[in-house]
């Protein structure tokens, strides 16, 4: 699509502060800055999104897999499979999902199993989350 | 949902005091005030057998039928009246109508303090760095003076019972039964921290009523700085009040995108105000519990408003906002409490 979905939407958000508040009062003009916002995050996400979210499926599907075999949990190694062949933002982030609750699983496996190997999975995991954290930042947010 | 009108309003009013005459209203309007409630400003007049003519300055609010938290309008009414006349300054309530056929949702009116600002965001401009301090004073000290005030000495029939030893643990089950029912996707952050949570509570020093979104933005001030009335009670609760405390320092309600909590002062200055105010001690261990568990009832309530939308119960443009701006947000203030950010 040209113009590029990033500028069509930065471009709406700042009409929408510059002519359209101007025109509104309370309720409506809160609405109209929120949906300025809205384009704003928009515009912000749309281009890295799909990369973001197999980079995230990729780093998550080789823990899940490193937990497989680091404590011998079938479970994790079936959860491990899958791919990103379709790279419809819906389908990756039902992949994530999926992911996600495996990883949740073998997090709390590895919380409560002791030794050197266990406590180095967490925090890779832990490391994992972070990236994901940082890639997934909003650029208005306050933290 | 049905539209709220001043007709409407005036007809309602008018069959629920059958002795008031010439009831009028005059500019009403919808305030961008809130996720969770829809907030209406209005002016109401009547007569009355043998009594001058009253004029009112109102605020209703109703409502929706669906809502990023679990609670009704006689929740915050009776929250209200609860510490209304304990040092805290609220505003008056007048009137509750629980059927939601009267008017398209439940209602409550109350006495409109007029005159002051209640944005969090206008704060932050550079005309009001000045005026921060007295702000976060007058801030902790109220949520102090509500700490202190003894919970024997106010109804709080209207909600959950707790004890010293079972509210951290009951807050935490509460919101994490929330989290259940809006389940927008699995959160490896989310959990671990619960896990965490659930190793260890802390026993409150005392209990209090607990106002629930104690925050810059949920109380009104002066053009001095001085905070006049505490609003948004909606999430009221006997507790810790350590609860509150931490729900105030929470990174995302940072809103000058610093290091000032509410946007108002560093966490020590918080921490010493509230203090004095209280006449507690803000313990190490226990506020760290606390400052972890609002990331839980944050998320909760981030996710309630993507949930709003994903089960087609509503389209309020600020639950949008309020999910794709914070949700990210929160999870990052787990990883900074959780030492792994």
């Amino acid at each position: 699509m040209k113009p590029t979905v990033p500028m069509v939407a930065t471009e709406l958000a700042n009409r929408l502060r510059t002519d359209i508040m101007a025109e509104l009062t309370g309720f409506r003009a809160n609405d109209a800055a929120m949906g300025a916002q809205l384009l704003d995050m928009i515009a912000e996400r749309w281009d890295s999104e799909a990369a973001n979210l197999v980079a995230e499926n990729r780093a998550f599907r080789a823990l899940v897999l490193r937990a497989a075999e680091e404590l011998g949990d079938a479970q994790a190694a079936q959860s491990a499979s899958g791919d990103d062949e379709d790279l419809r933002i819906s389908s990756l982030e039902r992949e994530n999902d999926r992911l996600r609750e495996a990883l949740i699983r073998v997090h709390t496996l590895a919380e409560q199993t002791d030794g050197e190997a266990p406590r180095a999975l967490t925090d890779a995991i832990w490391d994992a989350l972070r990236q994901s954290v940082e890639a997934r930042r909003v650029g208005s947010a306050n933290f | 949902m049905r539209e709220l009108t001043a007709d409407a309003l005036g007809a309602y009013l008018g069959r629920r005091f059958p002795e008031w005459r010439d009831i009028r209203i005059e500019g009403f309007h919808r305030l961008p005030m809130g996720a969770s409630r829809e907030t209406f400003r209005f002016d109401l007049g009547y007569e009355t057998d043998g009594h001058p003519r009253e004029e009112l300055e109102v605020i209703l609010r109703r409502d929706p039928p669906a809502s990023n938290v679990d609670s009704d309008r006689r929740h915050e009414y009776e929250a209200y009246r609860a510490i209304h006349g304990h040092g805290v300054p609220v505003p008056r309530m007048i009137l509750l109508e629980e059927n939601p056929d009267e008017l398209g949702g439940a209602i409550s009116l109350a006495e409109d303090i007029r005159g002051y600002h209640n944005s969090e965001y206008q704060v932050q401009q550079p005309e009001w760095a000045g005026r921060l301090p007295r702000l976060a004073q007058g801030m902790w000290s109220a949520m102090g003076t509500l700490a202190a005030v003894p919970v024997e000495q106010l109804d709080l029939s209207f909600t959950r019972p707790a004890t010293r030893e079972n509210t951290a643990r009951q807050e935490l089950e509460y919101w994490v039964a929330s989290l259940d029912r809006s389940d927008v996707g699995p959160e490896p952050i989310i959990r671990a921290a619960i896990r965490q949570l659930e190793r260890w509570q802390p026993v409150a020093e005392k209990l209090a009523l607990v106002h629930g979104d104690f925050r810059a933005g949920n109380f009104l001030y002066d053009d001095a700085g001085n905070v006049r009335a505490v609003l948004d009670w909606e999430m009221a609760h006997c507790g810790d009040p350590l609860e509150d405390l931490a729900w105030s320092m929470a990174r995302v309600f940072s809103f000058g995108k610093n290091n000032m909590r509410s946007g108002l002062a560093p966490r020590e200055d918080a921490i010493r105000i509230w203090e004095a105010a209280s006449g507690l001690t803000a313990d190490a261990r226990a506020l760290a519990w606390w400052e972890l568990f609002t990331c839980i009832k944050g998320q909760a309530i981030w996710n309630a408003c993507a949930h709003v939308w994903e089960s087609n119960a509503g389209r309020e443009i600020i639950h949008a906002y309020a999910s794709w701006w914070l949700h990210n947000a929160q999870d990052k203030a787990v990883l900074e409490l959780m030492d792994r950010l």
